[in-house]
């Protein structure tokens, strides 16, 4: 989840589509969808059908972070990037 | 064969995501167009059926579709498998009896002097067996459709079935327990397709079956 969070937050404001978001994560398409599903369900991710970029190719479904899920990103991206503490290190 | 596997693979994912999740099924469908266009349609097929099978049980259609499938594999398929083991003579559910043949057999368990009689009743007795379990498949493949309508009416046929069985059985002093077994399972499969058909009718209560089905 950490991995799909990190690839939305780098462009939050710019919505991101399923294939696009395989291929940038790594993630197949069995584990990207339940992520994705789940986290829209709590309101972290929000999905909408675009129009394509190229005419004659039917709509996508896009995917964004909410301002709770870019929220939560900072923090997660926070902690992972933090020096352990030294009760940590102890 | 490689995109139709794919495409099929694709399709089973948006019936096993159901109603709640159609859009989603959509998404996974045009993001197919789009891996299918780099080369990549199988991977990406199979990915999100494993998605969407891992979804069913967080849905209550899924939950449905799932405990239809226990009914029918569990129970209704092993019956029909029953019949026509116990008419083409495997073991029956009476213990020290092997199938219809030995059941008519006489000397063995059957009187000698109806030997004729019985030789004259086994091809009958052997279609009523095997329609017996034709009956069960069509059970299934109705509930598995989802279409009560028809799986009432298959059940019907079998249990006329039955009871053609246990009278014909019974002119030829044949040991019924072997059809009191079916009545007792059939009785279970009943009880089983009324609780199925009773949870669909509250998941769709428009009570259009066919729909239904579509968006399953």
């Amino acid at each position: 989840m950490l991995v799909l969070l990190k690839a939305l937050a780098a462009q939050a404001h710019q919505w991101r589509h399923g294939y696009d978001l395989m291929k940038e994560t790594g993630l197949l398409s069995g584990t990207l969808y339940p992520l994705l599903m789940r986290m829209t369900d709590q309101g972290l991710v929000e999905a909408e059908w675009r129009e394509p970029v190229q005419p004659g190719r039917p709509p996508r479904h896009a995917y964004r972070l909410t301002t709770q899920g870019l929220e939560l990103a900072r923090s997660a991206t926070d902690r992972a990037d933090a020096p352990p503490s030294k009760a940590a290190l102890a | 064969m490689t995109e139709a596997m794919a495409k099929a693979l694709i399709a089973l994912a948006g019936r096993c995501l159901g109603e709640s999740r159609r859009d989603w099924a959509l998404a996974m469908q045009s993001e197919f167009d789009i891996a299918r266009a780099e080369g990549r349609p199988l991977a990406f097929a199979a990915g999100c059926l494993i998605a969407a099978v891992r979804e069913m049980p967080m849905h209550e259609e899924g939950r449905f579709v799932l405990a239809n499938y226990i009914l029918v594999i569990g129970l209704v398929v092993p019956m029909a498998a029953l019949q026509f083991a116990w008419g083409l003579g495997f073991p029956s559910s009476v213990p020290g009896q092997t199938g219809l043949y030995s059941m008519l057999a006489p000397g063995i368990f059957g009187d000698p002097y109806l030997a004729g009689a019985y030789a004259a009743a086994a091809p009958l007795l052997l279609a009523l067996w095997l329609l017996l379990g034709l009956g069960h498949l069509r059970l299934a493949w109705a509930v598995l459709d989802h279409d009560w309508a028809r799986a009432g009416r298959a059940a019907a046929f079998i249990m006329a079935l039955i009871v053609t069985l246990a009278i014909f059985m019974a002119v030829l002093f044949l040991d019924c327990r072997d059809v009191m077994f079916h009545v007792a399972a059939l009785a279970v499969e009943l009880i089983a397709l009324s609780c199925s058909a009773r949870w669909h009718r509250e998941l769709f209560p428009s009570g259009d079956v066919a729909s239904c089905w579509q968006t399953i």
